[in-house]
């Protein structure tokens, strides 16, 4: 068997280095020291930087009913069965309030923790649900790219990191973690998230599993453990095993290599969320329970840097005021849990949590008490670390464009500021293809 | 003040009140009112002798039969509005159940056809002309007519099938390509069919898709019978310039226009090869792969001949290197384990676990391929996914909360799986008399599974886990865990 020593030695450095160095160079460490193999290992295992957690509200929320401007007759004239009465609404100030279902929000925004960016989009609006989630998500406004804005900050703000530098909680990987190195992992539930053998000597069936999941290293590894069949063992191809080496990464290797994330990452995600129970209660919904996760990876000392967690249900075209208020209330409830837990563990300042969402939606009600596809819309960021208040001009709603509002703010300068003031990156240039202005929206 | 008359009054002084206080009367009615004197008869029109209720409305103005119009009307309206909801859950219901229907046509088609290459074909083309069901939702039957169009096509004229493309209902639908009209053109079809369908990025100008558009205008959808038609009066008719040439081009000209360039042959017959070889051949070959297209007329059978009878296509570079897609994954493990009837809904829960389901492209540009299939989630899904066919998972009939809480080793049934999932006949897959020599078991699953040789360590691997779980007798059991072994590997999703 091997240590745990060992096995981090050659996943760090077989592994997760294999794709962040040319090969040749990657090589050469298996010839290293021992020790300054070791030594190696070190930088990546900080854990106290700085964390982004990434909500996405998929179907489009309704941002006139999240953030009311309740001070604007031109809402109640456009809304007359769907406009949130001043009852039902938490003022933030003399024009506008939250939704009556974000008790927590609102009283996170009265201590300064929660920032409202107000009229958040891009030029040249799309209305599909899709295109416009692309755009959102690769920080392309012609929807072209190939890699996701999450996945360039990865590849080019965090070399040599480890693949859990971003989790997903989606069932696919999000376009966002899309990257050319290091797109992060994909999770759905921490103990399902491992290689299910119903074999009766479990222990047994993995080890073989281990093996065959993971890259031949002896062939670049001095002590190779040709003694021990069941070490480094892989399948590797009969034959032309290393095609077009130089081209990119061979389509074996790289299975190789997500096999190995995977395999790794499912030992260190399923110990890592088997420390930290919390005494916070979440609810039910999905949203919570994902929430619960990176809490409780956040607690296990996880190196992640950005979680990905998703909300649905948005796309509110009927009778929306109960479904649109409910989804508000579990959002608000995940999050008062959420930041509760991460009090708890000492860990809140360490984060900072975004919303999105693909499009707001039309000014106008439609027939059926509902409000179809729009444009700009407002999103939330919390945490401590934020700079609390309303950032942005909240939109005209009688300076329409097709029935929508405009935006005032682009959301590529959200994520500039995040990925340059939150996330550290030093140039923002290979991530979001040119510098956007900042927005003061930390600190 | 003002000065009062006094009370005595003449007749015609009593007629005039009678008129401007009410409607007039008869003389004799005049006469009576004339005989109460002025101020009495102020008096009766102010207060009148005759009670309120002197004419009795009809039945249907009294409060019981008011409210019961009322709860009948709202009863009424709640019924319309359920029967609303009603039909259109019942035709959401039904469109659904559409969808679900053609998804499982076309994938049982691909797992029992004898004509592969012509489904394969008609799933390149799918991808490449890719409309999801997601939008044409409520015309399903669009969708399978154009999964048809494909098949019909899967070895002419890839020329042909672009021109149909144009008219075709279900692609017209996906994008919104019918709100193009003479003055407000849409440029969204000319640049997907340059960018995606023929030319590939960079192979045209801005001013290319601008003037072209305006050519692509005026196709609509005929609602009544399905069909696409070019509708003259919502075409511009003018001049436009693509490529250098002008005209009065409608779509097709436009069409005809992009495949007078090299280019096209080139970046479809590149496609294909991507599609069935490898990825970036070189430029040579690419070249060959466009004359060869052009000089058929554009047609893909004798590109695929050639393809198919080529060293290359037999090479190292070529054999196992390709990342199965999940369609590739699920129907040839299907095969492999030879089951033809699989549990009822595995085929479509599997195509959304892996990330490819038929009839929904992601988008326009259709999937990313190769790695883009494989991340470690999807990838430890095919491993378990495996493991639920293989019947390897053990306890599948726990229910998917027990399993958690108690065992957290233990694997649920995948959702919406069956329950009554028996596993493959192993008795087929693995006969009895091999199962003495674990050597020879392993080695006629690895023709199985790979259909090629795999490296002696993991052969060993194989081979020592078999010996390893022999004890007494080689079960059906034994047996799956084992084949679930040898495909939680990542040399089985290549091909």
């Amino acid at each position: 068997m091997k240590t745990r020593r060992d096995f981090l030695r050659s996943t760090v450095l077989g592994a997760s280095a294999a794709w962040t160095v040319p090969m040749f160079i990657d090589r050469t460490f298996g010839q290293l020291h021992e020790g300054a193999r070791d030594l190696a290992i070190q930088p990546i295992t900080g854990k106290d930087d700085t964390i982004l957690v990434v909500l996405q509200l998929a179907g489009g929320n309704d941002g006139l009913n999240t953030l009311v401007p309740y001070g604007d007759d031109a809402y109640y004239r456009a809304r007359p069965r769907l406009g949130k009465k001043e009852a039902d609404i938490i003022k933030l100030n003399d024009h506008v309030g939250l939704n009556g279902s974000m008790p927590f929000l609102s009283s996170l925004f009265k201590e300064g923790d929660l920032g409202i960016v107000q009229g958040v989009g891009y030029p040249n609006p799309n209305r599909s649900h899709f295109v416009s989630t692309s755009i959102w998500e690769t920080a392309d406004t012609t929807n072209h790219s190939n890699t996701g804005w999450l996945g360039r900050y990865f590849d080019n703000a965090c070399p040599g990191a480890d693949p859990t530098v971003g989790i997903s909680f989606n069932k696919t990987h999000p376009e966002s973690f899309g990257a050319l190195k290091n797109p992060g992992i994909c999770l759905n539930s921490p103990e399902l998230y491992r290689w299910i053998h119903g074999g009766g000597e479990k222990a047994q069936a993995e080890e073989f599993f281990a093996d065959l999941n993971q890259p031949d290293d002896d062939s670049h590894d001095n002590d190779s453990h040709d003694d021990d069949p069941n070490s480094g063992g892989s399948i590797a191809m009969a034959a032309g095993g290393k095609i077009g080496g130089i081209r990119g990464e061979a389509n074996l290797a790289f299975l190789e290599r997500v096999a190995l994330d995977a395999r790794v990452s499912s030992k260190t995600i399923l110990e890592i969320a088997a420390k930290h129970r919390t005494s916070v209660r979440y609810d039910g919904t999905p949203l919570a329970k994902n929430l619960n996760l990176v809490a409780r990876m956040i607690a296990g000392g996880m190196s992640t840097r950005v979680y990905y967690v998703s909300h649905g249900g948005f796309d509110t075209h009927n009778q929306q005021l109960n479904s649109h208020d409910r989804l508000l209330g579990q959002l608000d409830s995940s999050l008062k849990s959420f930041f509760a837990d991460l009090k708890e563990q000492g860990n809140d300042k360490r984060v900072v949590l975004m919303t999105f969402s693909e499009f707001g939606r039309r000014v106008s009600e439609n027939a059926s008490v509902g409000t179809d596809h729009g444009k700009a819309s407002c999103l939330f960021l919390a945490g401590p670390a934020v700079k609390g208040g309303l950032h942005g001009l909240h939109p005209s709603l009688t300076d329409l464009h097709e029935g929508d509002i405009k935006h005032n703010v682009d959301f590529r300068s959200v994520y500039g500021t995040i990925l340059s003031d939150w996330l550290k990156a030093p140039d923002l240039k290979p991530i979001l293809g040119a510098n956007y202005s900042k927005l003061g929206l930390i600190g | 003040m003002i000065a009062r008359a006094d009370n005595p009054w003449t007749l015609f002084e009593a007629a005039h009140l009678l008129n401007r206080a009410g409607f007039g009367g008869s003389p004799a009615e005049i006469q009576s009112f004339h005989a109460l004197g002025r101020s009495k008869a102020v008096e009766s029109l102010i207060s009148p002798a005759e009670p309120l209720n002197a004419f009795p409305l009809p039945l249907w103005c009294s409060e019981e039969a008011v409210l019961a119009d009322m709860r009948e009307r709202m009863e009424q309206r709640r019924s319309i509005q359920a029967t609303k909801r009603k039909a259109s859950q019942i035709s959401r219901e039904k469109y659904r159940e559409q969808g679900l229907e053609a998804q499982a046509w076309w994938f049982h088609r691909m797992l029992l056809t004898q004509a592969p290459l012509r489904e394969k074909m008609t799933l390149f083309w799918h991808d490449h002309f890719a409309t999801s069901i997601k939008k044409v939702k409520k015309q399903t039957v669009l969708m399978v007519r154009q999964n048809d169009l494909f098949r019909q096509n899967a070895f002419g004229s890839s020329k042909d099938l672009t021109q149909a493309v144009l008219m075709d209902p279900a692609m017209m639908l996906y994008l919104d390509t019918q709100s193009s009209k003479k003055g407000r053109p849409n440029e969204n079809f000319a640049r997907e069919v340059m960018e995606l369908f023929t030319l590939g990025e960079g192979n045209y100008t801005e001013q290319d898709i601008r003037e072209s558009a305006r050519a692509f205008t005026g196709y609509e959808l005929n609602r009544q019978n399905g069909k696409v038609f070019h509708n003259l009066r919502q075409w511009d008719s003018t001049d436009k310039t693509v490529f250098g040439k002008t005209g009065p081009f409608n779509g097709k000209d436009v069409i005809d226009l992009i495949f007078e360039k090299k280019q096209a042959a080139r970046f479809l017959s590149n496609k294909i090869w991507e599609f069935f070889v490898y990825e970036k051949p070189s430029e040579t070959a690419q070249d060959a792969l466009a004359t060869i297209l052009q000089k058929s007329n554009f047609q893909t059978g004798p590109l695929l001949r050639e393809i198919f009878l080529s060293r290359e296509f037999y090479s190292e570079n070529t054999i196992r290197s390709q990342i199965k897609s999940p369609i590739q994954y699920l129907v040839g493990l299907l095969k492999q384990l030879e089951i033809t009837d699989p549990p009822t809904r595995f085929p479509i829960t599997a195509q959304k676990q892996l990330g490819q389901v038929l009839f929904m492209p992601p988008n326009v540009a259709g999937w990313d391929w190769g790695q883009a299939w494989i991340n470690t989630n999807t990838l430890l899904t095919r491993y378990n996914l495996a493991g639920f066919l293989t019947k390897g998972a053990g306890e599948l009939d726990k229910t998917p909360k027990d399993a958690q809480a108690k065992t957290p080793g233990m694997a649920p049934a995948p959702k919406n799986m069956g329950r009554g999932w028996q596993g493959p006949d192993y008795e087929k897959v693995a006969p009895r008399a091999l199962r003495d020599e674990p050597a020879k078991l392993v080695d006629s699953l690895i023709f199985r599974f790979f259909q090629n040789p795999v490296a002696d360590k993991a052969r060993n691997s194989f081979i020592e886990y078999a010996i390893s779980k022999q004890g007494v007798i080689f079960t059906n059991k034994e047996t799956a865990e084992l084949c679930h072994l040898i495909l939680s590997t990542p040399y089985y999703q290549l091909c």
